[in-house]
Order: C-alpha cells, then structure tokens, then sequence
C-alpha cells in the first residue's frame, strides 16, 4: 500500500467523521426548537378558512403569538445550552432528597397489607362519593364517557395487554352488546321473541357477544399480529355498515328509543331516570366486580398462559399451553365485557343510532390502554380516565374544534417520553428494560421495530 | 351483467384500485422496514391534496389552458403534493418513531403515536385551511380521451391510471434494483446485520419514509383530482390502503400493488351489485376470506421477521 | 429511576386535583355569577352541535350564525340587556350530547339553548333540557318523531321533511319528470327526506328508484354510473353539499342531461365553488327564503362576510334566526325572564327571521310553510319562487 493511498484513506475517513457546524447536536436542537415554535404558533393560531387558504399562515406568521413562541423556545434553548450544569445539580439534589422517603412509601405499600387494604378501601369510598362532589355535568361525563370507557378498556386490557393480540374492532362488541339491549327491550323496528328487563339482558348480550367473539375469532387467531388488526377492523366496518344500512332492523343512523334500566322485585321497585348518578354506581359495581374477577383471573393459571403466549407464542405451544383455547378465551373475554358496556351505555342514553359505534373509537379504546400502560390495571384505569376526561377539560380553555388536536399531540409527546405507558405493569416495565438494554425483545407482537442502530 | 357493464365497472375498479396501490405502497415499505403500522401515513396522502390544491391556487389563472399548460399544471400539482407529502412523512418519522427506535419501545406503542400523530395532523389541517371541502382547481378539460369496449376512458382516469403505473414501475426499480432498495431490503430482513455490514439504518428508514411519503402525497394529488380536497379524506382510503396492504402481503411491494388492484375492483363490484352503502362489506369480506386460506396475504410476505 | 417512582405517585394525585379544579372552577363559576340581575342584566346563549368531528363545518355554520346574532345585539344598543355566548360541543354523537348539554345546564347564565343541531344528539338531549326547563330550539334537526316524544321545552326550527318531499315531487311532476333516482347519504337527515321524497314521487305517479350514498363515499363514479344506467330523467339528493358536489361532477363528466336536484342540505354557495361548472342547471329546494330577496337578507350575508370572511354557510340563517327569536323574547321579558317564561314566550311566539318566520305548535313543531326553489344559473344560485307558484 503506497503512503498516498494511505493518505486519501484517512482523508476519506476523516471526511466521513467530520461534521458540519449544523449538525452538532446544540444547533439541532436549537432547529427543532424553532421547529417547536413554527407549529406551536399555528396550533394557537386563528382559524383559517376556504376562501383564501393563506389567510390562517399569514395570520400566524406576522402575530405576536408567533413571536412570543419564537421568543419563549429561544429561551428554552439558551437556559438549556447555557445553565445546564446549575440547573442539573438542582434536580439532582431533589432527585435525591426524594428518593428516600418515595422508596420508603414503596416498601411500605409493599409489605403492609393493612396500609393496602386502606388506601383501596379509601380510594373506593372516594370512587363511591365523588359523583356527590362533582357538578352535573361532569356526572354525566363520569357515566357517559369515563365510567363506560373504563369498562371498554379493561375488557380490551385482557385482549390487548394480557394475551398481547391486536384488537381494532373491540367497539363492534360494544355495538353488538347494545343493538341487543335495545332488540330484547322491544326497541327495535323488530319484534322479539318476548321482551325482557335490561338486566336481563346483560347475560344475552354478554352470550351473544362471546358467540360473535369467537365465531370471529375461530378462524383468525391463527393469524398473526398485523392481520389479526386487520382483520378486526374489517370486522368493526362490516358490523357498523350493517348497523347502518340494515335500517328495517337496527334503525340505521335514525336510531331507536332504548328503555332505560328498571328493577322490580315485587317488595321494591326502581327506575333509573335522567338522573346519571345511579348509573355511575351501577357502573362502578360492574367495574369493580370485573376487577375482582380479571385480577384473579391474571394471578391464574389462565393469566400465566397469556404472559406465556405474549411473550412467546412458539415456546409456549411448545410448553403445552393451548394457544388456540387460550387466546379464544381472551377474546371472548374481551368480547363479553364490551357488551356488557353496550347494554349499559344503550340504557343510559336510552337511544342508540350506529354512529356511535364508529371505527374511531376501537382505535381510540386502543389508545387509551396502551397510554395507560397496557397489562397493567391501574395504568388503564388511569389512563382511560385522563384521555377521557382531557377533552372535557380542555373545553374551558380551547376552540372547541381544536381540543382533539391536543389530545392527538398529547398521545405523541406522552409516548415519546414515556413509552412504557401512565403506569405500566411490572412485568411489562421488566421487559421494555430489557430491550433498552437490549437483552431481549419488548414486545411478542414481534420484535422491537426497526431493531436498534448499531 | 353484461359484457359492456363488467368492463365499466372493471375500469371504474382499475382506476380507485390504482390509488389504493399507491397508497398502499408507502405503508408496506414502512412495515417492511420497521414493522410498524404506520396509520399517520393517511394524513400524508390528505397533505398531499393540500399540497396540491395550494400550488395549482398559486399558478393557475383561471383560464382556459393550453394543452401544454395543462400538462405543466398537472406536474406542478403533482410536484407539490409529493414534496408536502415527503416532507410530513420526513418528519413524521424524525418526529414520532425516531425516539421511540431510540429506546426500543414496544411496537404498540409506535402504533399509539401514530394514531395521535394522525390526529393532530388533521385536526391542524383544519384549522389552517377550513373545514370545508376545497375543489382541486380545474387544470384541463376533463373529455374523453380513448374507448375500449364502448367504456369510455376521461383525462382525469387516464390520468390517474397512468401516473400510478408510472410511480409503481419506479418503486418497483428503486426497491429492488437501487443501493437505496438493497438498503431497504437488508433492514428488512434484519436491522442489526445490516447496520454491522455498514448500512446507516436511520437513513434508509428515513429515507424509505419520504418514498412512501412522495408516493402518497402524489396519491393525495390524484385523489383531489377526482374528488376533492378535505382534511378527513386521509381516513378511509388509508385504512382501505392498508388493507390492500396486508392483503397482497404486507412488506411486500409488488403484494401491495396487486392488493390494491384488488380491493378496487372488488369495491366497484360490490357496489355495482349492492350499492354504495356496502362497498367497504366486500371489501373486507374478501379480506377476511383471503386471510383464512393465506395466512400472509396473496403474495406473501417477504419480510424476514426477527421474533 | 427515580422520577419515574415519583411521577407514579405524583400523577394520580395531581390527576385528581386538576379534575376536581376543573369541577370545582365550573361550579363557582356558574354559581357566583348566576342568577343575573346585579349589573344590567347579562344573559348567555348556548349552542349545541357538532364542532369538532366529522361534521364540524356544519356546526361551525350554525355556531357563526349564533355569535353573529349575539353580536349585533350587545352591539346594535337597541336592548336593555346584553347577552353571552357559550359553546358546547357535542361532536354530533350522541354519546356526548348528554354531558354537553348538561354543561350547558348547569351554567346558571344560560337563559335557552340553539340546538342540539342533529337529531340523535336531540334525541339524548332533549329529555335533560326538558327537565332544566330550558328552551332548546334546534336550527336544524328534522328527524320526524323528534316532536311526537312529548320533550317538554324542545321546538323545531325547521319544518320536518314531509312538505319538502312533497314539494320536491309536485316540482318534478311540473317539469315532466317520468322517473327519478333518490339518493340519500345514509345519515338521518337524508335518509328521512330521502324516504319523503320517494313517497311523494310514488304517489305522483314517477317511478323512483333509491340508492344510499355514504356521506364518506371515496368515489361517486359508481353512483354516476348507476343514475345514468337507470335511464332517471331526474335525480334528487337529500344530503349535503361536501357530497352532492363530485356526484354533479361526475354526472357530468359522465353524460348525465337530466333534472338534478339537491335539498336544503345543498343549498350552500360551496356547492356552486365545489363543483364548479357541473352545478350549472342544478335545482335546489329550501323551505327558506332568499337571502337575497329583501333587506334584511342582504343585510346578514354582508355581516356575515364581514366577521368570517366566507358567505354564509348551511343552516347559518337559521341559527340567527333562531338566536335572535330567543334575543327578542328574553328582551321583552327584560330583567324578569327566567328559563321557564322565556320558553313561553319562545313557543306561543312569532319572529319574522331572514331566513323564515319562525313559529310553533303545540308539539313543538315548526308550523310555518313554504318551500322555495331555487336554480344554479351562472355560479349563482338564484330563486325561482315559492314552490306553488312555480307549480300554479
């Protein structure tokens, strides 16, 4: 090798490890700073409209929100770039003078049965009372939205977080389970057999969906994670589209009258009304009763399977789990709890139409278990809970047409930051650790995406 | 049916199937790379007709235009759609899924984001250009231009026809023949060999992105063309795109082409048959039956998976 | 690590009080301004419909019509009392519509409610107003059995689809029409005058045939091709305009000659930009008067530029109309009105609006009449007169 070859090799190589003052991480971050600022001034801005489409850009670009942006980012970075060292040190030593009494109250939690048993208890009490602490309105949010959303998403947990298959059409069971509320309470254009109570009903919808969840999923939970989507949504779209044009049988988008609960026990008798307390405890016995269930159904040999199939399907079959039955059962598990939600939210809205049984919501139930923290409960609960209740909140302060807006730029930053969900369940925090560290996958829907940069 | 009826509803099939294709196009060169239901690539393709209403706003006078102008509108509208289009999608990745590679997050959660990507996006949208449907503005006049078993063929169809079997020719060339596709095919098939054997991951994947993003923005385009522009029009063809997507095997390109001819066709027929309201019944009954006896869509998939 | 442990413990904690703030900032709210009196009397006005959702435009139509209506009257000084504006959202499902309206409810300010504008929202609503006491007048939620539910403070704002049906029939007997394809877009509204109109032209004696055109249709060359197939000398749509704009562009494109024909939903200037020369000709049907006829009308559509800078969009003039009737009456009523009087004054009275007189009966329905048909001529949309005279 002649010293000149030598000579363009380093060059080459140093022309391969050079970079540009551009791309040194302090510029770039001052790019996406100013980046932040660009949208931030349009999200803020003014409404555009048709008319003239550059009326909204112009608007935004010449205000003085856009500089305030422009002017608070700018800021952002030069505290961030210039005051790093004092700034981290404080955190630090917060950090620290935290740490001791937070892992106290862990230990603590963890060893006193007592102290758990009261915290629970007081956080039920708490559940049982606040609709009595809270306007009306937001009782009506609480049963309407968050208690019924809840539900959803702790049956879909089991789908989603527990036997780690894909569910995108989680609401056409929800559908399914309302469409039979409003069919056996003599609702419909059609006729029924005989007319029943809608508590009686919720044992027929919950048949009638585990029926419908596993002659859907018989044939397709052999299909693996992407297809079973797939395969779900198109589900969901033909339960709606039937929902929707079937309109001598289900009142299409006219919708029908649904009777609201009633209860007669010859000695006693009562009726919900407009009143959205009572279903708030109604809901909230269902919540809990599934809870008491689903908890001991996850610390059961049945849980064991699905952490088994989650985290490796193959091996698991090869262990003799029966990875068919027990990823049907999950579903119709799943299934039979988005029913028992659509009796519910039928009675309470005493109507239904099929647009309130869209596509959107699967994909917004999903959303709400995986920013929980999926497999965990808690996590869900909260997490449902949040991203219900955000938009609700945000009506104060935002155009009413934005406020899905920041729920979407919510989902995106929260998922940046913190992955693994509000409250992510142990076992599931043990394996997102792992594939940091890259020891193992986080995920058995298949592998980490796009594996990891060398 | 008749023989002229079936080839009506044939081409009719052809030219939405098309779109389909192209759309579908950018969401398996994504999964192919990273294993990731990209759902955010729907508003790609809605920037897309915005990308194109808003230049043809700029450049067209409303005129009656010369044939060359037309062909000039054509490209610039076009052009337009597919550079928006590449530049969402460009930072949707650097954005939404580049930290998340980054820490090896569950692909759930990657789907999370774009969801809440895909929200913000349109919602924006919205609000910076109105809610209301814009018209894509009028470029050529839209006449016959050929006749084949007495179904007549229009510019706007033609135009469409073309321009796909155009694009899907050349991604066809970039994946399989370029550096830039043996990029794609090696992280596919597995991200850590390819990245040891000197491939820079994040480039390919950034870049398999913007060629998805092109292809959808222009998709956007054509589809304003024929219909018209709003800030929701991204949802039901992304989902019907990525059906075609899974249904031709998902991560395969030429799969995604024949998926989305397919689920074109089967549409047009479908409501030829039962009418509009059922369209997406057949669509997806077929989806579902072909899944049944092809786990892995038509072509299969060509996607090496690491479990 | 560790933040990661307190965030877990901080989070709930911080969840519950943000929630509780909210709640408790909104009970204040309504609370300590309530009740009205003290400083010169403020009233608020709701609106409920959809703002954000697939159907925002048409909410956003109706909320602009509202606030405009707010505004000239705070500003015109002819009114001893000002009045409030406050917005609910309800994304147009019902599923929202009862935590909407009760947000509505709740605010002791509000004196009535426009609204709910669709009809599933109405039909969860209605039942919370009725109990509140509040007037809800809806500027555009038709579905027939709205008023038979015996609601006690709901009142229509428009007249249900059955004297539209049957003027859209006597209108295509009038022009010779021998058969006709209906087309709905499956949503409520559509489908209930789509289901009007058919029987009208039965009983007219011209064959009809029905198809459903999904409000999300990616491609209406399908539907084109069905119309021209079925050999219609007349199609009627019942939708909206977003729709009824590529179904007459690809008519057109297609070869269509016949009668084309959109109902109220159609009636906006966006359709005549959508759809660009393939409006031309197209008929229109409205059980509204044009803006452009009297002064009045004129008046409005150049405010309405003004504040928004586009024209008034479907069902705009109604909400006004609407908004300013419950402005006329809380204003009679003057420092005295309270929900219940001003739902009184409100259903037994009479406003003559821009864009119809808007009166009631007993149920609650709107007991005005007249249809008006109107043409695409030249990108404008003209008016033709009345349907009977046009008809004789």
């Amino acid at each position: 090798m002649t010293t000149t070859e030598t000579a363009r090799d380093v060059s080459a190589a140093a022309r391969l490890r050079k970079t540009s003052w551009y791309q040194e991480p302090r510029w770039q971050r001052l790019a996406a700073l100013i980046g932040v600022a660009v949208v931030g001034a349009q999200v803020t801005g003014v409404e555009g409209n048709n008319r003239d489409i550059f009326y909204a850009l112009k608007e935004n670009f010449t205000s003085t929100g856009f500089a305030v942006w422009l002017a608070v980012c700018v800021g952002i970075w030069v505290v961030r770039e210039f005051a790093q060292a004092p700034i981290g040190s404080a955190w630090g030593h917060v950090k620290e003078s935290v740490k001791a009494p937070a892992g106290e109250v862990q230990t603590l939690w963890r060893k006193q049965f007592w102290l758990r048993v009261g915290i629970l208890s007081g956080v039920l009490v708490f559940l049982i009372v606040l609709p009595l602490l809270v306007s009306r309105h937001w009782q009506q949010v609480l049963v309407d939205q968050i208690a019924i959303y809840v539900l959803l998403a702790i049956g879909l947990n089991v789908v989603v977080g527990w036997a780690g298959m894909l569910d995108l059409g989680f609401i056409a069971f929800f559908a399914i389970g309302a469409y039979s509320a409003a069919f056996w309470t003599g609702s419909l254009p059609v006729d029924p057999p005989m007319v029943l109570n809608n508590f009686a009903v919720i044992p027929i919808a919950v048949i009638t969906c585990l029926v419908a969840g596993v002659l859907l999923g018989a044939p397709t939970l052999r299909l693996r994670g992407d297809y079973l989507a797939i395969v779900t949504l198109g589900f969901h779209e033909i339960v709606y589209l039937g929902a929707k044009n079937w309109q001598s049988f289900t009142g299409g988008t006219s919708g029908v009258r649904v009777e609201r609960f009633s209860i007669d026990l010859g000695f006693w008798s009562y009726s919900w009304g407009l009143d959205p307390r009572p279903y708030y405890w109604l809901l909230l016995g269902f919540i809990i009763a599934l809870l008491v269930l689903f908890i001991r159904l996850e610390h059961s040999r049945v849980g064991r399977a699905w952490t088994a199939i989650r985290e490796d399907e193959v091996a698991a079959a090869s262990n003799g789990v029966d990875t068919v039955r027990f990823k049907l059962l999950a579903f119709a598990i799943g299934a039979s709890t988005s029913g028992i939600a659509g009796v519910i939210y039928a009675s309470k809205l005493a109507y239904i139409n099929s647009e309130a049984f869209i596509v959107l919501f699967s994909i917004l139930v999903l959303s709400y278990v995986i920013f929980g923290g999926m497999g965990s409960l808690p996590g869900v609960l909260i997490g449902t809970a949040v991203l219900v209740w955000l938009p609700e909140a945000l009506r104060d302060s935002v155009p009413a047409q934005d406020r899905y807006m920041y729920l979407g730029a919510l989902l995106v930053i929260m998922m940046i930051y913190r992955p693994q969900g509000l409250w992510p369940s142990r076992r599931r925090q043990r394996e997102l650790h792992m594939a940091e560290e890259g020891t193992g996958g986080a995920d058995a829907l298949g592998g980490t995406a796009g594996g990891r940069q060398a | 049916m008749s023989f002229h009826d079936f080839w009506d509803v044939l081409v009719l099939g052809a030219v939405l199937g098309s779109l389909y294709a192209v759309i579908a196009i950018g969401y398996t060169l994504v999964y192919g790379v990273l294993q990731l239901l990209n759902f955010a690539h729907s508003e790609v393709f809605m920037v897309g007709g915005f990308g194109g209403v808003i230049a043809l706003t700029i450049f067209v006078p409303a005129t009656d235009p010369s044939g060359l102008q037309s062909i000039a509108y054509v490209a610039v509208g076009m052009l337009f759609g597919a550079v928006l289009g590449g530049t969402v999608a460009f930072f949707l990745e650097k954005v939404a899924y580049r930290p998340l590679r980054r820490r090896g997050a569950p692909r759930l959660v990657f789907l999370i984001t774009a969801i809440g990507a895909s929200f913000f996006l349109y919602n924006l949208v919205g609000k910076l250009f109105g809610r209301n449907p814009m018209p894509m503005p009028s470029m050529y006049e839209n006449k016959t231009v050929v006749t084949i078993f007495g179904s007549t063929i229009s510019v706007t169809q033609a135009l469409i026809l073309g321009s796909a079997v155009v694009m899907l020719v050349a991604v066809d060339y970039v994946v399989n023949r370029t550096k830039l596709g043996s990029g794609i095919r090696a992280v596919a098939q597995d991200p850590e060999v390819a990245s040891l054997m000197g491939v820079n991951i994040d480039k390919v994947v950034s870049r398999t992105f913007v060629l998805g993003g092109l292809m959808g923005g222009v998709a956007g385009f054509l589809f304003g063309t024929t219909n018209q522009v709003f800030y929701t029009m991204g949802f039901l063809p992304g989902i019907t795109a990525f059906a075609a997507a899974v249904l031709g095997g998902i991560g395969n390109v030429r799969g995604a082409m024949l998926g989305g001819l397919t689920l074109g066709v089967v549409e047009a027929f479908t409501v030829e048959v039962w009418g509009d309201a059922w369209r997406y019944v057949g669509a997806f009954a077929v989806l579902v039956l072909v899944l049944m006896f092809r786990p892995t869509g038509i072509l299969g998939e060509r996607v090496a998976r690491t479990a | 690590m560790l933040n990661k442990r307190i965030v877990k413990i901080a989070l709930p904690v911080a969840i519950g009080a943000l929630a509780l703030s909210a709640c408790g900032s909104d009970d204040s709210g309504g609370g300590s301004s309530g009740g009205g009196g003290g400083d010169g009397s403020g009233f608020t006005i709701a609106y409920q419909g959809p703002l954000s959702g697939p159907n925002a435009q048409l909410g956003i139509n109706m909320e602009n019509g509202v606030k405009l209506a707010i505004k000239e009257a705070n500003e015109s000084g002819d009114y001893d009392v000002t009045f409030e504006y406050a917005s609910g959202d309800d994304r147009g499902e019902p599923g929202q519509a009862a935590s909407a309206a009760q947000r509505i409810i709740d605010n002791d300010d509000v004196i009535a409610v426009v609204g709910p504008a669709f009809s599933g929202a109405a039909n969860v609503a209605a039942p919370s107003y009725g109990e509140a006491g509040i007037t809800a007048l809806s500027p555009s939620a038709t579905a027939p059995d709205l008023t038979e539910q015996g609601f006690p403070t709901f009142l229509r704002g428009v007249p249900n689809d059955g004297e539209q049906g049957a003027a859209i029939a006597s209108f295509f007997a009038e022009q010779g029409v021998e058969s006709a394809v209906v087309i709905d877009d499956l949503g409520d509204y559509a489908v209930g005058l789509g289901n009007v109109v058919e029987e009208a032209l039965g009983e007219a004696g011209i064959e009809v045939q029905r198809e459903s055109l999904p409000a999300d249709t990616v491609d209406h060359s399908s539907i084109a091709r069905t119309v021209i197939q079925s050999g219609a000398d007349a199609v009627a749509y019942t939708g909206y305009y977003a729709q009824a704009a590529p179904l007459a562009v690809k008519l057109s494109e297609q070869g269509y000659e016949g009668i084309g024909l959109g109902g109220d939903g159609v009636r906006d200037p966006e359709f005549v930009n959508l759809a660009s020369g393939a409006a031309e000709g197209w008929y229109l049907s409205c059980p509204c008067r044009d803006l452009n006829e009297d002064e009045i009308g004129q008046k409005f559509s150049e405010a309405y530029e003004a504040e928004y800078s586009t024209a008034p969009g479907t069902y705009s003039p109604e909400a006004y109309d609407a908004t300013m009737m419950i402005i006329n009456a809380v204003n009679e009523l003057g420092d005295s009105a309270d929900r219940a009087s001003v739902y009184d004054a409100i259903a037994q009275g009479e406003h003559d609006g821009v864009a119809k007189t808007l009166t009631f009966d007993e149920t609650g329905e709107y007991a005005g009449s007249g249809i008006y048909i109107y043409e695409v001529k030249d990108d404008e949309i003209v008016s033709l007169g009345n349907v009977e005279e046009l008809v004789g």
